[in-house]
C-alpha cells in the first residue's frame, strides 16, 4: 500500500515509499533519504528548526505533506553550499562563530538564504527569520545577517 | 558538609548529589593512562591524543560539547604544548569509560560528567600536563631515532635545525618512551587567550554535525514514547500490538512504540495515550506547583521547623542583631522551569546478548555504562556509549531516563532503535529545576560599612532529598560564601517535600539564590538610601576581582557618569560563582503595552585565563538570553500531577525580538580559569528586577514576571 513518490532534493532525485503521502516532509527527508541536517524541534511550526525552501519559498517541513512535494525542488541545509547565496550566508555565519550547540542554526541559515531569495537584505532577513534559539545566538545572528 | 569550609560554588555538589547518602566528595586524583581503552583506529599517546598518518591531532575530550565550546578550548591547550596548526587540529568525544579512576573524568570531581561550569577549570592544567608529555615522549623518539637535539617546530613537527620530521613519523616510536611524570608546561600563549574558530561551527554549518537525533545505524528502527500524563505515573496495563507499529513495549511509567519511522511511531504514541490504563500516583493532589510555592512559603517563614545550617559566621546570632537593625525583610519566590532543549531527548541503542553499543546525547557519561548493566546484564567491557553533539544539554541530559528506555526497547525488540520523543513528551516529562522560596533578611551598616547580619533561608524542593539524602548545599549554592562583607550571617535550608522529579538546570542553586541575594542587596540600598551600584563597590572594595568586574560595568554603563534616558532605568547585579566573577547592569523601557523591556545589557567577566575570549562571549551572550526568559517567562505550571508546559507555544522563550543590545567585557586575569557556561545566567533575573523597581516602583520578588506568558501573545 506504499506510494512511490520522487523526490527532487538538493537537486537530486530520490525514490521513497511512503505509507502515507501526509507524512510530513521533515520525516521522510530524515528518517527515509538520510538527510538529517534539517531538525525537529516542535512539530507545530512554532521554533523555525525544520525550515526548508521548497520553490525557493520559506516552508515548515514538520507540517508540509510529502506529497506536496512532489515535482518541487526543495532545498535543505545539506544544500545550501550549491549557490552562491548559500555560500555567503555559510561564510557570515562561520565569520561570525555563530552556532553555540548549532542545533537550530539549519532552520536559521535555510530560512536566511530564502530570505534572501526573496530580495530581503541586512537587517530585514532577522525579522523574516523569526525563529527559537535557545542558546541565544541572537545577537551574533543579526551580525551576519548585516552584510547579507 | 564537605563544601562548606571553602566554596561558595558548585563544583563539589555534584557528587554527592549524583550518588545520593552521605558519601564525602572523592576527588580522584588526576593520571595520564596509557591503559585507557584506544578510541579508534591510529596510534594514541595516552587516553587523550591521537596523532594520524597525515599529521592530524585528535583530541579525546572527555566532557561533553554542547555548544559551550570545550572541545575546542580542550583543543586550544593541546595545541598550544605542541606547538600545533589550527588546521590540524580536531576533536571528538571520549567514550564513556568505566576505568577507575576514569580517565575522561573531569580531574576536579573525577566522574565523566558535564556540569557545574567546571570542564575548563577541571582540565586546564591535566590536559595541558597530558599535552606536555605527548611533547617530550615525541622529542625523546626523535632523540632516539636520529640522535642529537630536538625541538618543536611549528605544524605539529620537530627539528634538529636543517631537519624537521611530523609528529606522524615519531609516533610509534614515541608510544614506548615511559611518560614524564612533571613535563615542564610551555610558557607561550599562542593559541591559548587567542580568538581561534570554534572545531564544530563549520560541520554545525553545513548540515553534517551528527546531534543525538542524526544518528543512523544500519537496520535501525525508530520508536517514540508516551508517559503516563501525571507525573510519576506508571502502565497498569496497555494494548499488545497497535495498527502501523512494530512493536509496543512496555517500561514501567511509559509505552515504547516502535515502528519504520519516528513520525509514525510518535503517532501512534500519542493515540495510545486514552488507550493505555494507567496507575496514578497515590500523592497525584500534592504534585502541584500551586501548591507546592504556598508550602515553600510557609516554610520560609515557619519557627517550629529545624533548618539544616549550612553556614555561619560572627558572634552573634544574626537574628538579635536583625532585632535592632533589621532593614530588609523579603521573600522570594522562583518557579519550577523546564529545560527546553532545543533537541529533544532521544537515543539509538543496539543490543545483543554479548553486546550493547548506544549513541547518546548525554552530560551523565558516568552514569551511562551502569545505567546500561542493569537492563542488559553485560559486563562494562561489552558495552560501548559514544556520545553525538548535542542540541542543548543545559542539565537535562545528565540524566538516564531516555537512555535507559532506547536500551529497553532495542533489548526487547533485538534490532537497533532510535528513540526520539516528541516535543509534548519531552515538556511534560521533565526533570524539572526545584521551585525554591528564599527569606532574606538583612541589617544595615556597622561603623565599618559591613552589613551586620544576614539571616537568609532558603526552601526548596529538594534534588538530593529524591535521591535519599537530606543533605542538599547545592540548595543554597549562590547564597554562602557571599564577597560582601555581613559580619554575622547563618544560612538555612529547608526542604519542602515533593515529587516533581527534579534535575539540575542551567546555573544550578545560583539560578535562583542570586536572584534573592541581589535583589536584597538592591533592597538594603534603597532602605539606606544610597545608590546600588555605590554599595556594591564599597561592599566590594577589599575584593579587587569582585570589583574589577563592577567597576568595569559601571563605566560600560555610564551608571555613575550619566543618568538613563528619559523612559529607561538601569539595575546591577554582581555575583561571585562558578569560580569566576560577572556583574551585569541591564537598561530597561516600558513597551506600549505596559510590560518591561530590555533594551541594553552590560557585562563584565572575571573567569582567571581566559582561553577562548570568543567561546567567552558567545556564552555570557547566551547566558543573558537564558536568563531572561527565566526572568521574565519561564514557569512549568503543575495541576494535579500534570505539566502545563506542552510545546514552545506555550513555554514563551526569548526571541530575536526580546533581545537587548549586549555589550560585554572579558577581564584580562592571570588567576586559574573559572566556570563561564553558567555563570551568565543568574544576575540577569535580579538586575532586571532591581531596574524595574527603579523605572516603575513595584518590587517584583516573585519570578517569572509574566506568568502565562505564550509565543505569540505576551
Amino acid at each position: 500500500m506504499a506510494t512511490n513518490l520522487t523526490l527532487n532534493v538538493n537537486g537530486v532525485n530520490y525514490s521513497v515509499a511512503v505509507a502515507d503521502t501526509s507524512m510530513p516532509l521533515l520525516w521522510v527527508l530524515r528518517d527515509m533519504i538520510g538527510l538529517t541536517g534539517t531538525k525537529y524541534g516542535c512539530g507545530i511550526e512554532v521554533c523555525g528548526a525544520c525550515t526548508v525552501l521548497v520553490n525557493g519559498q520559506r516552508e515548515h517541513s514538520c507540517v508540509f505533506d510529502v506529497g506536496s512535494a512532489v515535482g518541487k525542488q526543495i532545498v535543505t541545509v545539506e544544500g545550501l553550499a550549491k549557490d552562491a547565496q548559500g555560500q555567503k550566508a555559510q561564510a557570515a555565519w562561520i565569520a561570525n562563530q555563530v552556532p553555540q550547540c548549532g542545533y537550530c542554526q539549519p532552520g536559521m541559515l535555510t530560512a536566511t538564504v530564502g530570505a534572501m531569495k526573496a530580495g530581503h537584505h541586512g537587517s530585514e532577513i532577522m525579522s523574516e527569520v523569526d525563529h527559537i534559539c535557545v542558546c541565544g545566538t541572537y545577537s551574533r545572528i543579526a551580525k551576519a545577517t548585516q552584510a547579507l | 558538609m564537605d563544601r562548606l569550609a571553602s566554596s561558595s560554588d558548585s563544583v563539589s555538589i555534584n557528587r554527592r548529589a549524583f550518588l545520593g547518602g552521605g558519601a564525602a566528595a572523592l576527588v580522584v586524583p588526576f593520571t595520564v593512562s596509557f591503559s585507557a581503552r584506544a578510541q579508534a583506529a591510529g596510534s594514541t599517546l595516552g587516553a587523550y591524543l591521537k596523532i594520524d598518518s597525515t599529521n592530524v591531532v585528535t583530541v579525546y575530550v572527555g566532557s561533553t560539547e554542547m555548544g559551550q565550546g570545550i572541545m575546542t578550548g580542550l583543543a586550544q591547550l593541546v595545541a598550544e604544548e605542541l606547538m600545533l596548526s589550527w588546521s590540524q587540529v580536531r576533536g571528538e568525544q571520549a567514550l564513556a569509560s568505566s576505568a577507575s579512576p576514569n580517565p575522561y573524568g573531569n580531574p576536579l570531581f573525577g566522574m565523566q560528567l558535564t556540569g557545574g561550569s567546571t570542564s575548563m577549570r577541571g582540565w586546564y592544567l591535566p590536559m595541558r600536563k597530558a599535552a606536555a608529555i605527548a611533547r617530550e615522549q615525541l622529542l625523546a623518539a626523535a632523540r632516539q631515532l636520529y640522535g642529537g637535539a630536538w625541538t618543536l617546530k611549528a605544524g605539529g613537527q620537530v627539528t634538529n635545525g636543517p631537519v624537521a620530521y611530523p609528529f606522524s613519523a615519531l609516533v610509534a616510536t614515541a608510544v614506548t618512551i615511559p611518560p614524564l611524570t612533571s613535563p615542564t608546561l610551555a610558557t607561550t600563549s599562542t593559541v591559548i587567550g587567542k580568538k581561534m574558530p570554534r572545531l564544530d561551527i563549520p560541520a554545525k554549518v553545513n548540515g553534517s554535525a551528527i546531534f543525538g537525533i542524526d544518528v543512523r545505524v544500519p537496520g535501525m528502527v525508530y520508536a517514540s514514547v508516551v508517559h503516563c500524563p501525571t507525573l510519576t505515573g506508571k502502565v497498569a496495563s496497555m494494548p499488545t500490538t497497535a495498527a502501523g507499529a512494530l512493536a509496543l513495549v512496555n517500561l514501567g511509567n511509559a509505552v515504547g512504540v516502535v515502528a519504520n519511522d519516528t513520525w509514525t511511531a510518535m503517532k501512534i504514541a500519542r493515540s495510545l495515550a486514552s488507550k493505555i490504563a494507567w496507575t496514578q500516583p497515590a500523592n497525584m493532589a500534592t504534585l502541584d506547583s500551586a501548591l507546592v510555592q504556598a508550602n515553600g512559603r510557609a516554610l520560609a517563614q515557619a519557627t517550629n521547623v529545624a533548618p539544616k545550617i549550612y553556614e555561619t559566621t560572627g558572634a552573634v546570632d544574626p537574628a538579635i542583631v536583625l532585632a535592632s537593625t533589621r532593614k530588609v525583610d523579603a521573600l522570594y519566590q522562583t518557579p519550577f522551569l523546564a529545560h527546553a532543549c532545543m533537541e529533544v531527548l532521544n537515543c539509538t541503542a543496539s543490543v545483543t546478548a554479548t553486546s550493547c553499543e548506544v549513541w547518546a546525547p548525554t552530560q551523565g557519561q558516568q552514569f551511562c555504562i551502569p545505567t546500561i548493566q542493569a537492563i542488559t546484564g553485560l559486563a562494562p567491557a561489552q558495552i560501548t556509549v559514544h556520545t553525538t553533539f548535542l542540541g542543548g544539554g543545559l542539565g537535562r541530559k545528565i540524566e538516564q531516563d531516555y537512555i535507559a528506555q532506547a536500551v529497553t526497547i532495542a533489548k526487547a525488540v533485538g534490532k537497533p532503535v532510535k528513540l526520539t520523543w516528541s516535543r509534548e513528551q519531552d515538556f511534560k516529562n521533565d526533570k524539572y529545576r526545584p521551585t525554591a522560596a528564599m527569606r532574606v533578611q538583612l541589617g544595615g551598616l556597622d561603623s565599618n560599612g559591613a552589613i551586620t547580619a544576614m539571616l537568609y533561608r532558603n526552601v526548596s524542593t529538594s534534588i538530593n532529598g529524591q535521591k535519599g539524602n537530606p543533605e542538599d548545599t547545592g540548595a543554597v549554592a549562590g547564597a554562602v560564601g557571599l564577597p560582601y562583607p555581613i559580619v554575622n550571617r547563618r544560612v538555612e535550608f529547608v526542604a519542602n517535600p515533593c515529587d516533581v522529579p527534579l534535575g539540575y538546570w542551567r546555573s544550578v542553586g545560583e539560578s535562583y539564590n542570586i536572584f534573592a541575594i541581589e535583589s536584597a542587596i538592591d533592597e538594603l540600598a534603597l532602605a539606606l538610601g544610597r545608590d546600588p551600584m555605590a554599595l556594591r563597590k564599597s561592599l566590594l572594595v577589599a575584593d579587587a576581582r569582585a570589583r574589577g568586574v563592577v567597576d568595569a560595568v559601571d563605566k560600560m554603563s555610564g551608571w555613575s557618569t550619566s543618568t538613563a534616558p528619559s523612559g529607561s532605568a538601569r539595575g546591577v547585579a554582581f555575583m561571585k560563582g562558578f569560580g569566576s566573577y560577572i556583574a551585569l547592569v541591564v537598561q530597561v523601557s516600558r513597551k506600549t503595552d505596559g510590560t518591561i523591556k530590555v533594551d541594553k545589557a552590560f557585562c563584565a567577566i572575571d573567569c582567571g585565563v581566559a582561553i577562548n575570549p570568543d567561546s567567552i562571549e558567545a556564552q555570557v551572550q547566551g547566558g543573558i538570553i537564558h536568563g531572561l526568559t527565566a526572568a521574565l517567562w519561564g514557569e512549568a505550571v503543575i495541576v494535579n500531577g500534570a505539566p502545563k508546559p506542552g510545546n514552545f507555544s506555550n513555554y514563551r522563550v526569548a526571541k530575536a525580538r526580546d533581545v537587548p543590545q549586549m555589550s560585554v567585557a572579558v577581564i584580562a586575569s592571570t588567576a586559574a580559569p573559572g566556570g563561564v557556561g553558567e555563570t551568565g545566567v543568574p544576575c540577569v533575573a535580579p538586575a532586571i528586577a532591581n531596574a524595574w523597581a527603579k523605572l516603575s516602583g513595584q518590587r517584583i520578588r516573585t519570578l517569572p514576571f509574566y506568568s502565562g506568558a505564550t509565543m505569540s501573545g505576551l
